[in-house]
């Protein structure tokens, strides 16, 4: 069972020093340092036929002041499915560029530039990738206030102002009397 | 070529040919156009199993939904009767309000095709502007309690192994540590829908978000706004706020008793367990007390009713005396509820806070025999009335006075009291409330063979589910739909068994809970050494002297007041089981608290 993960696994181990895990069936991951991951790449495309570069991923880890990066690639000749993760700092937001490995990786790095604020040093093409005249924050930062940015950019329909607070329509019902002080932790 | 082409003309009249042949093309009307599976188009909400939690308003990234009145909604307890409307200007289709709705009502259809003139139209009531979307089978991104951002399952309580808690009276639940109690509280939606049913109002999402934000001091501060006796509530309350809870609404599929509701006792109850001491709690609820203000208030009774009126009115600088019976505070908590429901040292512990704070009491003074109420009466400018239900229903069955046979609050008074009371083997508990449950646990406790002899099914009896459980656990057995008829005693005059008859369930014609028959000749004995009786209780008024009985009336065993618990004689106030009809302790905290602030006005004027 799991030969050919571990196998992958092993070989990753050896060549790199990386941590990793099988996940299951089909399904490795590994992670590392960011100034790794374009050799473990180069690597595991050229040397181990994982040629398809499915996708590049971001997860924001706003606690923990981290961005993580998911590369995800596959073999077409294993059936494997490899994920080589890396946590980058959010502030700044620099990770190397690897479009000389997959020239597809361009249209994901400019999307994580645009959605996440993360700087891919030598990344050619626009820097607008979907979003016009954007002079925000980057969106998908998850401190980013949605319903803030839209209540500020798109007027609300007309006929909106009938609409009532839940928690006041009961107690008004009830007659509880929130003290000022607790008032804070009563939902937005 | 020439400038008019003949040829050009002439052409296309060639078509004619195909005429009635059989053309190459198919019909368009035979494809499926429909959108996808999970396709997310206009919502719909089924506006009868909506509650209006508002959940949905909360989560949208856009501020695309309000909650609104409609017509023919009224709000009811669970159900603040406002439903969503959906600003389709602005909404991006997300379907974050379906993934958190907890009920399951709100879903998005296979419609997307929408046009209109009029920019109101783009206002969407679910449910009302397209009404028929379920019954069309439109329904197509629906919620799930698997997938969902809400969590449907309660953090489960640690309680001590039924083996070994009949051992001992040591208190049964273990309570939450608190990481497990910030995981729980996490759950709480906020909705509020809670407030409304607790008979006191008190401040369920606020409190909850202060112990999920890791703030215990303000949870217990927020607690202790309405509430000097939150422990105690914390461990025995009969939280109907549990009960319509929006959690349970889908919760009750991965568990039918909680029903995944937010555990709201469990976690007040985490928050007193914070301030384990009376200094702590001084500086933790931080209650200021005003100057005094010369006033005299007595209060009748150191139950929760009284208790909670003592402590807020001496708050407001009155000079508060409480008169109790017994030698401790507490009432029907402390001598009715068993020690490994609510210990003792749980009980000092809130009513020693409340005298710290400045409210006498004088233990071991009953009132109409230690004191008479013509002195009470004359002596302060206002009275509060909290006397409790202390005195059993008797069983109206032959030869219930023989020896062995006793009332269940009498019997858990002299356990509490610290005394002993022989049981025997074998005991008979004839009841099926929680005080019928308490007799059996603490019977169970004394190594006896229990058996609870109820008149309707396990679902019917008014007892928690919980204590049924833990009752069921400890090895009580209980015998349903059975009615005792006759006490069975020896030349002695001692209980020796119980006749009963058996009963079948008769649906009730008015659509009332089925009653039970007896069936004839079904007589069954059940031997036993001692039977305690728990079908009821009232109150007791000896003490109060013919001559107030016109303006301090009593009707049907409870006292009369007015919406401000007043009666008849302005000065004199009530609350409590003697006047509320859910007779649980947290209805007694809530008349106690509404008392505080009607005494307060009376004596402002």
């Amino acid at each position: 069972m799991l030969e050919k993960e571990q196998k992958l696994l092993e070989i990753l181990k050896s060549a790199f020093q990386v941590e990793g895990k099988v996940i299951r069936n089909r399904r490795v991951e590994i992670w590392d340092h960011k100034e790794m991951v374009p050799a473990i790449l180069l690597m595991v495309k050229t040397q181990l036929g994982y040629k398809h570069l499915n996708h590049i991923t971001c997860i924001d880890w706003l606690e923990e002041g981290k961005f993580q990066l998911v590369y995800t690639v596959f073999s077409h000749t294993d059936k494997l499915t490899l994920f080589v993760k890396t946590k980058i700092d959010r502030d700044p937001a620099i990770m190397p560029n690897i479009d000389d490995i997959w020239d597809q990786a361009n249209t994901y790095e400019r999307e994580l530039r645009e959605m996440y604020g993360i700087e891919f040093p030598g990344l050619v093409g626009d820097q607008e990738f979907i979003l016009e005249d954007w002079d925000e924050m980057p969106p998908m930062r998850r401190d980013f206030k949605t319903d803030v940015y839209a209540e500020k950019t798109f007027f609300a329909q007309p006929g909106r102002e009938d609409a009532q607070d839940v928690r006041e329509t009961i107690t008004k019902r009830s007659g509880e009397e929130i003290p000022e002080f607790a008032k804070k932790y009563s939902r937005d | 070529m020439s400038f008019f082409d003949l040829k050009g003309l002439l052409q296309p009249l060639g078509a004619v040919k195909q005429l009635g042949k059989n053309p190459h093309t198919i019909k368009f009307d035979d494809l499926n156009r429909d959108a996808a599976d999970r396709y997310r188009g206009l919502h719909y909400n089924d506006l009868v199993a909506c509650i209006g939690c508002g959940n949905c308003s909360t989560i949208c990234q856009n501020a695309a939904i309000d909650m609104i009145q409609l017509e023919n909604i009224e709000g009811k307890q669970g159900d603040s009767g406002l439903r969503p409307r959906v600003d389709n200007g602005r909404c991006c289709w997300c379907a974050l309000c379906v993934e958190v709705c907890p009920t399951g009502s709100l879903s998005l259809t296979k419609d997307y095709i929408f046009v209109s003139e009029k920019s109101s139209d783009f206002l969407w009531i679910p449910g009302i502007d397209n009404p028929k979307a379920e019954e069309n089978n439109r329904l197509s991104f629906v919620s799930t309690t698997s997938g969902s951002l809400s969590d449907y399952v309660r953090v489960p309580m640690k309680e001590m192994d039924s083996k070994e808690r009949i051992l001992t009276f040591d208190e049964v639940v273990l309570g939450y540590t608190e990481e497990e109690a910030r995981k729980e509280a996490a759950r709480c939606i906020s909705c509020g829908l809670c407030t409304e049913v607790c008979p006191d109002h008190m401040h369920i999402p606020e409190y909850i978000n202060a112990i999920a934000k890791a703030n215990d001091d303000d949870a217990l501060k927020i607690i202790y706004d309405n509430n000097p006796l939150p422990e105690m509530c914390g461990k025995v309350c009969t939280r109907r706020c549990e009960e319509v809870c929006a959690l349970t609404h889908r919760g009750v599929e991965n568990d039918p008793n909680d029903k995944g509701a937010v555990a709201i006792r469990w976690l007040k109850r985490y928050a007193t367990e914070t301030a384990p001491t009376i200094e702590l709690m001084k500086e933790i609820i931080n209650h200021e007390v005003a100057e005094p203000n010369g006033k005299k208030i007595s209060i009748i009774g150191a139950g929760p009713s009284g208790l909670t009126a003592g402590y807020y009115l001496a708050l407001k600088g009155y000079d508060v005396t409480i008169y109790e019976a017994k030698a401790k505070g507490g009432g029907m908590v402390m001598y009715g509820i068993p020690k490994y429901r609510l210990p003792e040292s749980s009980l000092d512990k809130q009513i020693g806070y409340m005298q710290a704070m400045g409210v006498k009491i004088n233990f071991n003074t009953e009132v109409g025999k230690d004191i008479m109420f013509d002195e009470i009466y004359d002596n302060s400018d206002a009275i509060f009335v909290g006397i409790g239900f202390q005195k059993a229903w008797t069983l109206g069955i032959e030869g219930e006075e023989a020896k062995g046979s006793i009332a269940a609050v009498e019997y858990l008074d002299i356990i509490n009291r610290g005394d002993n009371y022989d049981v025997g083997k074998k005991v008979a508990v004839i009841g099926g409330g929680n005080v019928a449950i308490d007799g059996a646990r603490v019977s169970r406790r004394y190594g006896a063979e229990v058996t609870i002899l109820y008149r309707r099914r396990v679902e019917d009896m008014p007892a928690d589910w919980e204590e049924i459980e833990a009752a069921e656990h400890e090895g009580v057995h209980i015998a349903i739909q059975t009615i005792p008829t006759r006490v069975i005693k020896d030349e002695n005059n001692k209980v020796i068994g119980i006749e009963y008859l058996k009963a079948e369930m008769v649906s009730d014609a008015d659509g009332g809970r089925p009653r039970p028959v007896a069936i004839e000749g079904s007589e069954t004995i059940l031997e036993c050494d001692t039977i305690i009786g728990a079908i009821g209780q009232e109150a007791d008024y000896s003490w109060l002297p013919t001559s107030y009985q016109d303006k301090i009336k009593v009707d049907r065993g409870r006292m009369l007041t007015n919406k401000a618990r007043q009666t008849d004689d302005p000065k004199v106030f009530a609350g409590g089981d003697a006047v509320n009809r859910t007779a649980d302790a947290i209805s007694a905290i809530a008349d106690g608290f509404i008392a505080v602030k009607s005494i307060h006005e009376f004596l402002s004027k």
